[in-house]
């Protein structure tokens, strides 16, 4: 057995060993590599940022924890520049398991920029029948939540008051990490309210959204945790958060990781062609 | 270092590195892991959908506010049990149908306007077209592509002549897409490692921010 | 009697579903929001079906001491202590659901769960994916300029990698993401009006 031989028999152990070892490392001691923003990230920003003070900003919460690490930081980072233009945030979400995350920011958010919860920010909680959600939310909000997340009638929150319907809601983004998400809110909520709609998606399902970028159906897209970590830059870099920014300390590894995988191809490809070419 | 002092975080400690233990091999510890996993969700879902659906949306108006019209949603809800009754396991069948042709009803004019018009608006007029060159060529490109791979999907008729250039072109499209697809597909999962390294670095060992 | 009546409701709630797109007038309207409410309240009931199967599927592996059986309790009991902790407690912030089964059990089981696919995706990039056709070359190239791109390394290595990868995205992959896009919707269509015309009956299931 030749080393090339030997190399493609390497044990998968070792693979992960590697790779653990260098995901690791920059998280420990970060390598400085900076972050910067590409134009569909901006185009989130800019939208969010062209929202006037007072009015509303939709978040569909589309994800579960397994998404978290992506999608979660996304989900924050909208909420911070909402609360730092004193535009009001509303709620709601098309995945189960994700009601507890829209809660989690709900709950951790609001007090760093001194919001109150019914007057600046509403969480509506999540509902079954995703079609029928969007579908009655854009005739009434109050007949598809009749009460909030946490129970409270939505006629007692004074936020509530002037959001009735989609209409009512210049901007939403979906952060969605799959079906249901951001597609199902351009076929039932743009379709047939003409809601305006920006989405957070999973790295795996970004590509798939660039023809709804093109025809101007999605208005940005934050793809991954590399889009949030854009997000988060664009925040700091306009004064509007001085928080801790997650997605930004994970691309060293990000970065590192990436390399790990292209010198895997490589180097699995020049031994399986080094291999074949001895044997013929 | 200021490892963690919480129970609860412990907890999740231990059972993220039970899931991580699959790595070397399959063994009890994972599949105690996996098995509580399925369990907790199911269990977690019932609680949700009882508080943010069922709670809200029937009992309170059926009972409550004695809104009559709504015991035929609960009467088609209640049907899906017949679904564990071998006797009447057929009534299953009435709420599905209610809602299988409730939402294809709605499906067809949204899918249509959404995925077939727009995306066919925006593959014949791109906006400022002829302002630049590079505009002009990359929506001539997109045109050809979308033609193409399209086309390459069109089996009623074998791939020869005009059709396989045509094909052949599509598969080219194709594969640059697939090709970016996995790109970031490799960049979310390092995404959700990296995401739970730093849970373990900062909420169970305290060496990060 | 068994499979008309559903169809027959199958295709008189599609059909109004349809139409009621095209016409604004109020009855049209009325219906709309009140089958919206009704379909809501049905859908949650579908939980049933999924919770009644993994739950007999539990039980009958119990019962027949099949391999495995124990982890079966492990799963059973997990789902009625955490739908008993949910419905008693209820799901506010602070409640044992909440900090505790969500924040500290499904989180790190459900995140884990996915963050273990990056080792096999490194062992699987190394062991499987060979440029052994013009195809395969095509894609394994998109692939780098993507993954290289799209971090911060890429474009510390050539400036000019992060608009190449944009570019792909946005051209080519755009074309034949656009293709799928328009093979999806025609084929939902498709689907739904086989539905709705009771030509696709897999629904109904076995039986008479």
């Amino acid at each position: 057995m030749n080393i090339w031989e030997r190399l493609l028999k390497i044990d998968r152990k070792i693979i992960f060993v590697v790779m653990a070892v260098l995901v690791l490392f920059p998280l420990l001691k970060p390598l400085g590599l900076g972050v910067s923003s590409g134009p569909r990230a901006k185009a989130v920003f800019d939208a969010v940022d062209a929202i006037p003070p007072g009015k509303t900003l939709l978040i569909s919460v589309d994800f579960d924890p397994a998404s978290m690490p992506e999608l979660y930081p996304m989900l924050v980072a909208l909420m911070r520049h909402a609360f730092a233009r004193d535009v009001k945030v509303l709620l709601c979400g098309l995945w189960i398991t994700g009601a507890g995350l829209a809660d989690k920011a709900v709950t951790e958010i609001p007090p760093e920029y001194g919001k109150e919860y019914g007057k600046d920010v509403v969480y509506l909680g999540w509902k079954a029948g995703v079609d029928a959600v969007i579908l009655g939310m854009g005739e009434n909000i109050k007949n598809v939540f009749p009460v909030d997340y946490y129970g409270h009638p939505l006629d007692s929150l004074p936020m509530m008051q002037e959001v009735v319907r989609l209409r009512d809601i210049p901007f939403m983004v979906a952060i969605s990490a799959g079906t249901p998400g951001f597609g199902d809110w351009l076929l039932y909520g743009q379709s047939r309210y003409g809601l305006r709609v920006g989405a957070g998606v999973t790295a795996v399902s970004a590509a798939d959204a660039y023809p709804y970028l093109q025809t101007g159906q999605l208005t940005g897209l934050l793809a991954g945790m590399k889009g949030a970590a854009e997000y988060e830059v664009l925040l700091t870099r306009k004064g509007y958060s001085k928080a801790y920014m997650p997605a930004v300390a994970a691309m060293d590894s990000q970065s590192l990781a990436h390399l790990v995988i292209l010198i895997l191809v490589v180097l699995g490809n020049v031994a399986f062609f080094a291999t074949r070419m001895k044997r013929r | 270092m200021h490892i963690s002092t919480d129970i609860w975080t412990w907890l999740a400690v231990i059972l993220t590195f039970g899931i991580f233990s699959f790595l070397w091999k399959d063994n009890p510890f994972y599949k105690f892991c996996e098995h509580l996993f399925v369990g907790v969700s199911v269990g977690y879902t019932i609680a949700l959908t009882w508080y943010n659906s069922v709670y809200p949306d029937l009992i309170t108006p059926l009972f409550r506010q004695g809104k009559p019209l709504y015991i035929i949603p609960f009467v088609l809800g209640l049907f899906y049990f017949a679904r564990f009754i071998p006797q009447v396991s057929w009534l299953v069948r009435i709420p599905m149908g209610f809602v299988l042709g409730w939402a294809s009803g709605v499906a067809i004019p949204a899918f249509f306007q959404t995925n077939i018009i727009k995306q066919i608006q925006g593959t014949l007029l791109t906006p400022g077209i002829f302002s630049r060159w590079d505009v002009f060529l990359w929506a001539l490109i997109s045109f050809v592509g979308v033609i193409c791979s399209v086309l390459y999907f069109f089996f009623s008729r074998e791939h020869k002549g005009a059709l396989k250039v045509a094909a052949d072109t599509g598969i080219v499209f194709l594969m640059i897409g697939f090709g970016a697809s996995f790109g970031y597909t490799v960049m979310a999962r390092m995404s959700l490692l990296i995401g739970r390294f730093q849970f373990l670095l900062r909420d169970w060992l305290g060496v990060i921010k | 009697m068994r499979r008309s009546i559903p169809l027959a409701i199958c295709l008189i709630m599609g059909i109004v579903m349809m139409v009621q797109f095209f016409v604004p007038h109020p009855i049209s309207v009325g219906f709309y929001d009140l089958t919206t409410k009704w379909i809501r309240i049905v859908s949650a009931f579908a939980l049933v079906l999924g919770v009644g199967s993994l739950a007999l599927y539990h039980l009958d592996r119990l019962q027949r001491r099949r391999a495995g059986w124990v982890y079966s309790i492990v799963t059973l009991v997990a789902l009625v202590v955490t739908a008993v902790i949910g419905l008693v407690w209820g799901v506010k912030p602070g409640s044992p659901l909440q900090e505790v089964i969500f924040k500290n059990m499904l989180v790190p089981l459900n995140a884990s769960m996915f963050a273990i696919l990056a080792f096999y995706m490194a062992s699987a990039a190394y062991r499987a994916f060979r440029a052994r056709t013009k195809e395969a070359a095509l894609l394994l190239i998109a692939a780098f300029i993507v993954m290289l791109g799209m971090v911060p390394v890429g474009a510390a290595i050539w400036g000019k990698l992060p608009e190449v990868a944009e570019w792909i995205l946005s051209v080519p992959n755009m074309a034949a993401k656009r293709a799928i896009v328009f093979g999806v919707a025609l084929g939902a269509i498709a689907t739904s009006l086989k539905v709705i015309l009771g030509i696709e009956r897999g629904w109904l299931g076995g039986g008479k």
